[in-house]
């Protein structure tokens, strides 16, 4: 029923033309007429496709001389199509971007979010300043022997420098439970040869009344570098670049004799307060300075018990108290807020998951 | 130790005033812990005679008084409600100053002139006792300066002595140290003349020569024992000491002017005329100086003829302790073995001045003198003739000297002093010291016992050099590519994915009370237990990290926490083999929502079963494929905490035959004990040892196939007791391997169900890496296989 002449394709043009202009893209109401006016005529068996398709049955002259007339038919009936469209569209939008609201001042969905101890955090912030110093990660057993806790770090028996090292015996066992993280720089040495760099973080257990500053469980940050050579300024200066990590450039330091039987000379080292301007301060007991460290130049019984030459190598120690540090970096002035987990104190370490 | 500034400087003109001393001692090395001014920080302030006491016409807390300050009288306003008529106080006459810089003058308190104040203790600068005016006692003569009844000014220093000091455990100890530090001479001490007059003697025998190398016993006839003078007891009460009587006092004087515990027995309580340092007799008891009675088991003691009448080195006996009555005593110098007076100590808890030194190690050159010293103070005190001393001494070893050198020194500190410098450090130390040609000879003086290698001079050459002029050096050691340990890589790993899921981090005690372990229904028997505990609540090394989390749950629901997710990372403990192991493990707790969105109803349910299951599953991910067992199955092997878990709704996963981790709800009977029977708690409990283990090679990664995946729904009826995992592992083995994962997305029962039955539907995805699957493949496979592999087990499709 195609036209195949040129009369007949006329007529269909003159045709599909009035139905064009009375069909009326240009005024359709919505979208869904818009499309079905299109498809009526651009469809796969539309009006105007028809009439196109047509065109090819006609002689060539013909179709040269009609081709453009369909085609600028078609042309002008998409423009149409595409200029309601975007009327259509910008009506659309401007009507939802009205009426499409929603109140998003509603709370958040919020996952649960869960935090690091902040004792894990503070203990691993610490040992990871030295492990990129190049130490070594080491832990050793909470459970020890008399030797690991103290012979082989020079506490002679029946001598009162164990009465600062107040200990749980365990019940029919020769054990205890280690009073300092000391032990693993013997049990570091025991396992390998000079020399040797660790950090020793880790629990230890006292055999003391809980209170404000004090528990029966805490946590140490032990370290050993023994090598040849290494002495008291190495320790300075080890200890310096750890403590302007930790506490920011430029942090002053002091280091004053004490006495650790495993270390000699022994020091222990103070800060400058880093919570009053040096005026003083419950923190650092109106001292302006804050004890933060013990340390000192390995003891030579201590390399002779392991069986390592004092004569060859030399090396350092120190430990740190993992809450002390925590308590002063984030104002905590009850150290058993540390262990009774309540949630509230614990979801204030926003810090992130390292 | 406490040290008083006025006794230390009979040793030492040190030209220090107090602040100055205490940086110079922590310099040393000496801690000073407290710092006490005594004496008067006041001028001005005189005894007052209350005569009269009216209330203030204008206010009713207030009186106006009248005081005789020995020359006049004075109205005065006081606010203090224990002033009265009769009353001596102190009274701040007009121009006084009070400590802080306090002046007084006339002042108007509500109309009434006041011509001078009425004084509290603490308004003196002298104690903090409670409310109220000073009041003195009635005797005492208006007019005097109240100063004068205070005793002289001073400062008294708390100063820690670290035990390796014992030499400093003195007046003169730390005077010595100060005298090195300022290159200053230290004063002579005064000359223990002694005429020796009475022949009598008092024989020593020591028995164990070891424990006692020198024993003197000197016998002191015809002493009259009453209080001390003045100057003794300003002495002793600044330091803290109570007085007790001139021979007392003088030996108590001497342990903290030289360090020298010295003892002295009324010699006419002594049995025998004899001394005998000797062990113990099965069963000899003591009464000592504190009226306790000691069993003397094994230590060393002081006896004479019949008994034991000291403990060597710790404490006298009551029996022949110094009384008024007391004409002949028997003063005791003597040095006894460190080892064997801590020894002591320890047995019988007992703890005083002397031991602490003995323990620690006193000069065993110093008794002699100081037995002199105090024998001679006492002739000066308390009268009477002293005897020859009788003595027991072993031979004296002498100890060989140090062999270093300044360079060996230097070595130890990393620094480069002089040889100048260290010997000029070390001089004012040395009993003997030899700096020539590059080595150092150092014979320490017999009060330097800890000084015996050259490690210790070079503390001692850091010390009075300064630590602060050691640099800060670091040292070329080599760069190195540091490790971590296994446990630490698996605990960071751990740690982050379960704070990711939500979960807070706790930390708990390693020690649990029985009754924990017993609300837990975990048993105690095999566990390892502390010999000395503090307290019941930390007697037993816990078996498993959930008891604690059971109690920070509970804690947290007191506290109004709706929701609680917590895990602990750590170390539980057993008995094994005569030894105690130890392992890591992690553990968890899940109750309440996870979610907080109530304003969105029905998107926060509570904690269930597949919350901590989805936990774990995400933990054990390296682990490659688990299987699930119930507790009582034979593959599921046994944990500590199984006791604690409901036997029924728990499951443990393995990854082959290892047992990774058990989940589930609490045995009701332990969310009972901890009150959380309707909080709905999920727990797990982790073995952390074998994850760490578990190595996993580099993730490779594999082609994506571009061809989609086809899915097919299917809704299967089976019995209610079948359970979803048996109905997946029958699709799994029927389908073939086009089959990619297979997922339930609703349970169902209700209409169209029979009762007793339940409806899973279940979503496959199908799909292969090389070509587009066909909906005829993808038909046969569910029809001919997935399908009647279904119905045989009994399920029905339901369409």
């Amino acid at each position: 029923m195609a036209p195949t002449s040129r009369a007949a394709w006329e007529q269909a043009y003159a045709r599909v033309e009035s139905a064009l202009r009375s069909a009326g893209a240009a005024s359709a109401a919505d979208l869904p007429a818009l499309e079905e006016t299109r498809i009526r005529f651009l469809g796969r068996k539309g009006e105007l496709t028809e009439l196109l398709k047509a065109l090819k049955d006609l002689p060539l002259e013909e179709r040269k001389a009609l081709g453009p007339k369909g085609n600028a038919l078609k042309e002008s009936f998409e423009a149409a199509i595409a200029s309601r469209r975007a009327e259509l569209e910008d009506a659309g939008d401007a009507a939802s971007l009205k009426n499409e609201t929603v109140d998003l001042t509603l709370p958040a969905l919020r996952p649960p979010r869960g935090r690091l101890h902040p004792l894990t955090v503070t203990l691993r912030e610490i040992a990871d300043i030295f492990h990129r110093m190049g130490y070594d990660w080491a832990e050793g057993p909470f459970v020890e022997d008399e030797r690991h806790n103290f012979s082989a770090l020079n506490f002679p028996p029946d001598h009162p420098a164990r009465d600062s090292q107040d200990t749980f015996y365990l019940e029919g066992l020769p054990l205890l439970l280690r009073t300092h993280t000391s032990t693993v720089q013997i049990r570091a040495m025991e396992a390998s040869r000079p020399p040797i760099r660790v950090v020793c973080p880790g629990r230890v257990f006292r055999h003391e009344q809980t209170d404000v500053t004090h528990s029966a469980v805490f946590h140490q940050v032990e370290g050993l570098v023994v090598d040849r050579g290494a002495g008291f300024s190495d320790l300075k200066g080890h200890l310096q670049t750890f403590l302007e990590a930790l506490l920011g450039r430029g942090t002053k330091t002091r280091f004053r004799p004490s006495y650790f039987p495993f270390v000699e000379p022994s020091a222990e080292v103070d800060v400058k307060c880093f919570l009053c301007p040096g005026s003083g301060c419950p923190a650092c007991k109106r001292t302006g300075w804050i004890e933060i460290l013990g340390a000192g130049v390995v003891h030579p019984k201590v390399l002779e018990g392991v069986g390592w030459d004092p004569e060859q190598w030399s090396g350092f120690a120190f430990g740190i108290g993992v809450e002390r540090v925590a308590m002063l970096l984030h104002g905590v002035r009850d150290l058993r807020d540390f262990y009774v987990n309540d949630l509230r104190f614990l979801n204030q370490f926003d810090e992130d998951l390292a | 130790m406490k040290i008083s500034l006025n006794w230390l400087g009979e040793h030492l003109d040190h030209g220090l005033d107090a602040a100055a001393l205490c940086v110079l001692l922590a310099r040393l090395g000496f801690e000073v812990a407290g710092r006490e001014r005594r004496g008067a920080a006041f001028r001005g302030v005189v005894v007052g005679k209350v005569l009269s006491r009216d209330k203030h016409p204008n206010a009713d807390k207030l009186s106006v008084c009248v005081v005789d300050d020995g020359t006049a009288r004075w109205n005065v306003v006081c606010g203090a409600p224990n002033v009265a008529a009769g009353q001596a106080v102190a009274f701040a006459r007009l121009g006084a100053e009070l400590p802080g810089g306090l002046k007084i003058g006339k002042a108007k308190l509500r109309g009434v002139e006041s011509q001078g104040m009425i004084c509290s203790r603490e308004e003196l600068g002298l104690a903090k006792d409670g409310e109220g005016i000073w009041v003195l006692d009635a005797a005492t003569a208006p007019g005097r300066d109240v100063a004068s009844l205070l005793g002289p000014a001073d400062d008294v220093l708390d100063v820690e002595i670290a035990p390796n000091r014992p030499d400093a455990l003195s007046h003169r100890g730390l005077a010595r140290e100060l005298a090195a530090a300022l290159g200053k001479p230290l004063k002579p001490l005064p000359a223990a003349a002694l005429a020796a007059a009475s022949g009598a003697a008092f024989p020593v025998s020591v028995e164990d020569a070891a424990a006692c190398p020198y024993y003197s016993a000197r016998l002191i006839e015809g002493v009259k024992v009453g209080p001390s003078p003045a100057w003794l007891k300003s002495r002793l009460e600044a330091i803290g000491l109570k007085p007790i009587n001139n021979v007392v006092d003088a030996t108590n004087f001497v342990l903290h002017d030289v360090g020298q515990p010295l003892h002295a027995f009324d010699a006419d309580k002594l049995a025998g005329n004899r001394i005998v340092v000797r062990r113990a007799k099965a069963g000899e008891t003591l009464l000592a100086l504190d009226h306790k009675i000691y069993p003397l088991a094994g230590c060393l003691t002081i006896a004479d003829a019949d008994k034991s009448v000291a403990l060597a080195g710790v404490m006298g006996g009551e029996a022949s302790a110094v009384g008024e009555k007391t004409a002949r005593i028997l003063l005791e110098g003597a040095c006894f073995a460190p080892a064997e007076v801590r020894r002591s100590s320890q047995r019988t808890r007992l703890r005083s001045e002397s031991s602490y030194r003995f323990e620690r190690g006193v000069d065993p050159e110093l008794a002699a003198a100081a037995s002199a010293r105090a024998a001679a103070l006492i002739l000066q005190i308390a009268g009477g003739k002293a005897a020859q001393a009788c003595e027991a001494a072993a031979p004296g070893e002498r100890r060989p000297p140090i062999q270093t050198s300044a360079a060996r020194i230097n070595a130890i500190l990393g620094t480069s002093f002089s040889e100048a410098e260290i010997a000029g450090a070390l001089r004012p130390l040395a009993a003997e010291l030899k700096a020539a040609g590059g080595s150092l000879e150092f014979r320490a003086p017999s009060w330097r016992r800890d000084l015996a290698n050259a490690w210790n001079l070079a503390e001692e050459a850091g010390r009075f050099l300064g630590y602060d002029r050691v640099p800060y050096r670091l040292a070329p050691l080599a760069p190195r590519a540091a490790s971590l340990t296994p446990a630490e890589c698996a605990s960071r790993r751990i740690r982050a994915r379960l704070a990711a899921l939500g979960l807070c981090e706790a930390y708990n005690y390693d020690l649990l009370s029985e009754k924990a372990l017993a609300a837990a229904r975990l048993p105690s028997e095999n566990l390892p237990r502390v010999a000395n505990p503090i307290s019941e609540d930390w007697a037993v090394l816990r078996p498993s990290l959930l008891p604690g989390l059971l109690r920070n749950a509970q804690h947290n629901l007191s506290r109004g926490a709706e929701s609680v997710r917590l895990f602990e990372l750590g170390k539980v403990y057993a008995r094994k083999n005569g030894a105690v192991e130890e392992l890591w493990r992690v553990a968890g707790l899940l109750l309440g929502p996870a979610m907080q969105a109530r304003w969105q109803p029905g998107r926060a349910p509570d904690a269930e079963f597949a919350d901590a299951k989805a936990v774990v599953e995400d933990l054990l991910s390296r682990a490659g494929a688990l299987s699930w067992a119930g507790l009582d199955a034979p593959a599921a092997g046994k944990t500590a905490s199984d006791p604690l878990f409901h036997p029924a709704n728990s499951l443990r996963a393995l990854a082959g035959a290892t047992p990774l981790a058990t989940l589930g709800w609490l045995h009701p009977r332990v969310a009972r004990a901890h009150d959380l029977e309707r909080a709905g708690v999920v727990v797990f409990d982790l073995d952390l040892e074998a994850l760490a283990a578990l190595t996993r090679p580099r993730v490779q990664a594999r082609s994506l196939s571009p061809f989609p995946p086809v899915r097919r729904d299917l809704a299967l009826v089976v019995r209610e007791e079948v359970p979803y995992g048996d109905v997946e592992r029958l699709i799994l083995g029927a389908a073939g391997e086009i089959l990619q994962a297979v997922e339930l997305f609703d349970v169902y029962r209700g209409k169209g169900v029979e009762p007793g039955g339940k409806s899973f539907a279940v979503r496959l995805t199908f799909g292969r890496a090389d070509r587009t699957l066909t909906d005829v493949e993808v038909g046969e496979t569910v029809n001919s296989r997935v399908l009647p592999a279904l119905i045989r087990s009994g399920a029905r499709p339901r369409c």
